[in-house]
């Protein structure tokens, strides 16, 4: 499977009569992305609004990101399954928007989505303080239950990321990426030598708030499977997930896998990349048994030198990684582990639920209990009302003049657990 | 599926699963004391059947706790004895750190609801297979 990626670089964002992209600038008509996200009548309004990198802004609470991008050639559409049909995605020709994001904020329930900044000390700490983001604030329809709000906002951000994304279509790239992977048997002749490595790519698959989609499959009700890196590319992977913000893994970095895009880096120079695993996080022990028997049993199968296991969440998804990485192991793989850590404001407790001997090597990327500062912002998208009750938020943490101290656990990607951050930690 | 027990202290799981399933409700018990009951079930030979740190809202955060064990009663679980005792300290690691706070009646709803829909989506799914 092969496809090239044309990355349009975006430098500003602005209103304008029609959705286009023009000299790096995105103009986007507001009142036909509103009336896109309002078909869907569980949504009462929808207010768009831009923010920009260094603007004195908090962006809160924020439930998805997505990078816009358009199918230009090849097979299916963007975020198969869940918005257009479902047809293998990942090959042919796609165009991203990129430095450019849309941002799903408003409250679903009364704690959890995080924080974003666009300038001061905690803008670094995630990736959307240095895109230029379209907001889409929801508001609910009256009375509307918690499953179907969450659907609904999660939904109305794909649509508006893939229409964003059609301005895309005709532009002239800056720059084409191609990624290659071909069928087992090919992919392992072409570079004989060199070692044949995967990636095990466990998605979060809990319950509500916490769940994954595959081609529009609950990631809860599959087993694990085999997929080509270049399908998540065009959003086969979505995400539903708002729990925990510094580690859920968005949409954007879903289209963006930092662990694929470093593998392809160096696939036929010092390694093989073989391709992804895709595996779940269920509540059933049962469950995380016969997952884990399952990725040990493809990795026997492909015949892997190598793994690179993510994980997303804590707590039980410890389980699964401690799982995969002990039947990896017992496949015959070298395992590298890559997770963020709550080990305790100080860093001395321990930092996973779970632990197998065979978890020698690990990735950090980060403590999530680390306290931080944020100034107060001139303007605020959505809501600070729910700051103190969000992940990383206490009492008191919301001051009268807008500045709050939480743990870092509360600003978006800041930990995520693929290693989409600038936060690591070495042990000597 | 009549051979779990479902060890709580949501209201919820507790109101909605009685008449389906056993339900053992310990309506004044913190987060830390239900793994405790639950702990203490897997030492009278109960198998730990739900992971004890089920959804991703960490054990400071959330009040409510739901596990599944099984009705039936053998040789000790060591295996979930190792899951729940490292998930109890995994819990004291994280309210030294920082007790739960007093949660709105609103906010401590929706947490009754994310964990009610954890552990009844899981049930559903589990429904007709092997769970031991």
């Amino acid at each position: 499977m092969l496809l090239e990626l044309g990355k349009i670089k975006i430098t500003d964002v602005q209103p304008g009569d029609a959705t286009k992209v023009e000299n790096g600038t995105l103009y986007v008509n507001t009142e036909e992305l509103i009336n896109l996200a309002l078909e869907d009548d569980r949504i009462k309004s929808v207010k768009i609004e831009f923010a920009r990198p260094g603007e004195s802004v908090r962006i809160a609470p924020v439930k998805d990101v997505i990078e816009p991008r358009v199918k230009v050639s090849g097979s299916g559409a963007m975020f198969p399954g869940m918005i257009n049909k479902v047809k293998t995605v990942g090959s042919g020709r796609t165009h991203a928007l990129v430095g450019a994001n849309v941002i799903t904020c408003g409250k679903i329930v009364g704690f959890q989505e995080g924080i974003i900044d666009m300038s001061g000390p905690t803008a670094k700490y995630t990736p959307f303080s240095e895109t230029y983001n379209v907001c889409v604030v929801i508001e609910p329809a009256e009375g509307l239950e918690t499953h179907d709000y969450e659907q609904a906002a999660r939904l109305a951000g794909l649509k508006i990321g893939a229409k964003v994304g059609e301005a895309g279509k005709e532009v002239e790239p800056d720059e084409v990426v191609v990624y290659e992977t071909k069928p087992i048997a090919e992919q392992t002749a072409q570079y004989p030598d060199l070692p044949k490595v995967g990636y095990i790519h466990m998605l979060q698959s809990q319950g509500l708030l916490h769940d994954t989609f595959y081609y529009g499959v609950d990631a809860k009700q599959m087993v694990p499977t085999f997929m080509y890196p270049t399908e998540i590319m065009d959003g086969a992977i979505t995400s539903g997930n708002c729990v925990a913000p510094c580690d859920k893994v968005t949409t954007f970095h879903h289209l963006n896998n930092p662990v694929i895009e470093d593998l392809y880096k160096r696939h036929g120079k010092d390694l093989n990349f073989i391709g992804v695993i895709l595996t779940n996080e269920n509540v059933f022990l049962a469950d995380k048994e016969r997952s884990s028997d399952m990725v040990g049993k493809f990795v026997e199968f492909l015949g892997l030198d190598g793994v690179i296991i993510t994980e997303e969440g804590y707590g039980n998804p410890d389980t699964d990684l401690m799982m995969n990485c002990k039947k990896s192991t017992d496949a015959g793989a070298k395992v590298v582990l890559i997770t963020d850590e709550f080990p305790g404001r100080d860093g001395k407790s321990q930092s996973l639920a779970d632990a197998v001997k065979e978890a020698d090597t690990l990735v950090s990327c980060g403590n999530g209990n680390v306290i931080v500062e944020f100034p107060p912002m001139d303007k605020i998208i959505g809501t600070l009302d729910y700051v103190e009750t969000m992940i990383g938020g206490y009492e008191g943490s919301l001051r009268p003049d807008g500045s709050i101290e939480a743990e870092i656990q509360i600003i978006i990607a800041s930990t995520i657990a693929n290693g989409y951050n600038t936060l690591s930690a070495r042990m000597y | 599926m009549s051979n779990i027990v479902v060890v709580t202290n949501n209201e919820v799981v507790h109101e909605k699963f009685s008449s389906s399933y056993c339900v053992e409700y310990h309506a004044d018990a913190t987060l830390l004391e239900t793994m405790e009951h639950a702990r203490d079930k897997i030492h009278r030979g109960h198998k730990l059947l739900t992971h004890p740190l089920s959804g991703s809202v960490k054990p400071n955060d959330t009040p409510y706790k739901t596990i599944v064990i099984s009705a039936e009663k053998g040789r000790i679980d060591f295996n979930g004895l190792k899951f729940i005792e490292e998930s109890i300290a995994s819990t004291i690691k994280f309210l030294d750190g920082r007790r739960t706070p007093i949660w709105t009646d609103k906010v401590k709803a929706d947490f009754k609801l994310i964990d009610y829909t954890i552990i009844s989506t899981a049930i559903h799914s589990m429904d007709g297979k092997y769970i031991g």
